[in-house]
């Protein structure tokens, strides 16, 4: 008897069904539930409206972005970055003979790459073209990377963010796996995970914050955020909220991060991007 | 009588030359078996990807405190890295199987 239910369930695990009315863990199962749970959670709530982040479930706050949108505090970086796109690196190539379609890439990133085996993210992808062309990497938490970003992300904006688990890789679907179990582990001193915040408790308060909905948290980088007082990458994010849980943080753009960001801009399939932004 | 003597000068001669007395060196052998099991605890808790944020903080304190000879402060020092290191491996490995939790699976119908 016990083989035969052991049975039953490997065939509808294999074949992605559902099990007593629960999606079993494919991707796809993951994405419904994840976007289905934020709309359900906050009914008020157009779905594109989950890229504002926070400012999508408190007009309070929404009320004085809006207001800093007026003039947005990222509006330099964008045309810093724009600069640095038009500018030749010493070889007299430029970024565009690195990304031909460029520079509206951005909808394209991160993306699984069959042959390196390995996720790739735009701030990688920009590090990597530097490099061929004899230029020096640029820091991937903020200055000159999150200006180029700001950019790209810029010129990039109403594309949807559309990632891809290739099937005919095992791989691809193991480092979703792993950036999914990153999402959702507890970690650090104070025993949090990404989730704890962002998706039990959005529209709760974190002191004197409104914790926002993960729903639309990568659309919108890089970011201005008052905090910090410039612009920074999500991959800054990842390491400071790492941090505030008192967690080590990992290397930015490392194997740990870049898989965490395949997993979560795959949540967001189908959300326009709307990067660069202004967050608190 | 004379061996106590003599016993106390080697002491007083030590001591006035900056040599390790008996304690010193005692303390400072304690310390440093404590730094080497807290160093081992952060080392197993970061292969599993669980090291805590401060681990690193508190082991360089600990050598700043034992260089002043203050050993009661580095030994509770590195015994505090000791145990961070052993409840991150310990928390990295209670969490190695998560996924999407109940609450938002029942949430999304």
């Amino acid at each position: 008897m016990n083989k035969i239910i052991m049975l039953t369930a490997a065939l509808v695990m294999v074949l992605g069904l559902t099990w007593g009315g629960v999606a079993l863990a494919t991707p796809q199962a993951d994405q419904a539930i994840w976007q289905s749970y934020y709309q359900k959670r906050f009914p008020n709530v157009p779905k594109e409206d989950f890229i504002n982040g926070v400012y999508a479930i408190d007009p309070v706050s929404r009320e004085s972005w809006e207001a800093i949108e007026e003039f947005p505090p990222y509006e330099m970086a964008i045309s810093q970055g724009e600069k640095m796109w038009n500018t030749p690196f010493a070889n007299g190539k430029t970024y565009r003979d690195c990304f031909p379609n460029g520079p509206a890439i951005a909808g394209k990133y991160p993306y699984w790459d069959k042959e390196r085996g390995m996720v790739v993210t735009l701030p990688l992808a920009i590090n990597e073209c530097r490099e061929a062309n004899g230029e020096g990497p640029l820091k991937y938490k903020k200055g000159p990377i999150a200006d180029i970003l700001s950019y790209l992300r810029y010129q990039s904006r109403g594309q949807l963010t559309k990632v891809e688990i290739p099937e005919d890789d095992p791989k691809a679907l193991e480092a979703y796996e792993k950036g999914k179990q990153f999402y959702f582990a507890r970690r650090g001193q104070l025993n949090f995970s990404c989730a704890n915040c962002h998706v039990q408790n959005p529209g709760n308060l974190l002191r004197s914050d409104i914790l926002s909905p993960a729903l639309g948290h990568t659309t919108h980088f890089p970011v201005y955020r008052s905090k910090w007082g410039e612009i920074g990458t999500l991959h800054r994010r990842f390491s400071g909220c790492n941090k505030q849980v008192r967690a080590k943080p990992f290397k930015v753009q490392g194997e740990e991060y870049r898989n965490l960001e395949y997993f979560l801009t795959y949540m967001q399939n189908g959300l326009p991007l709307n990067g660069p932004g202004a967050r608190k | 009588m004379r061996t106590h003597h003599f016993s106390a000068g080697i002491l007083v001669a030590a001591l006035a030359a900056g040599l390790p007395t008996g304690s010193w060196a005692d303390d400072q052998a304690d310390f440093e078996k404590a730094m080497t099991a807290a160093r081992e605890a952060r080392k197993k808790a970061a292969t599993v990807g669980g090291e805590w944020r401060d681990i690193g903080k508190f082991l360089k304190q600990a050598e700043q405190a034992a260089a002043k000879g203050d050993f009661a402060t580095a030994n509770q020092l590195a015994e505090k890295a000791r145990r961070q290191g052993e409840l991150g491996y310990e928390q990295a490995m209670s969490q190695k199987d998560v996924g999407l939790p109940a609450y938002m699976i029942a949430g999304s119908k």
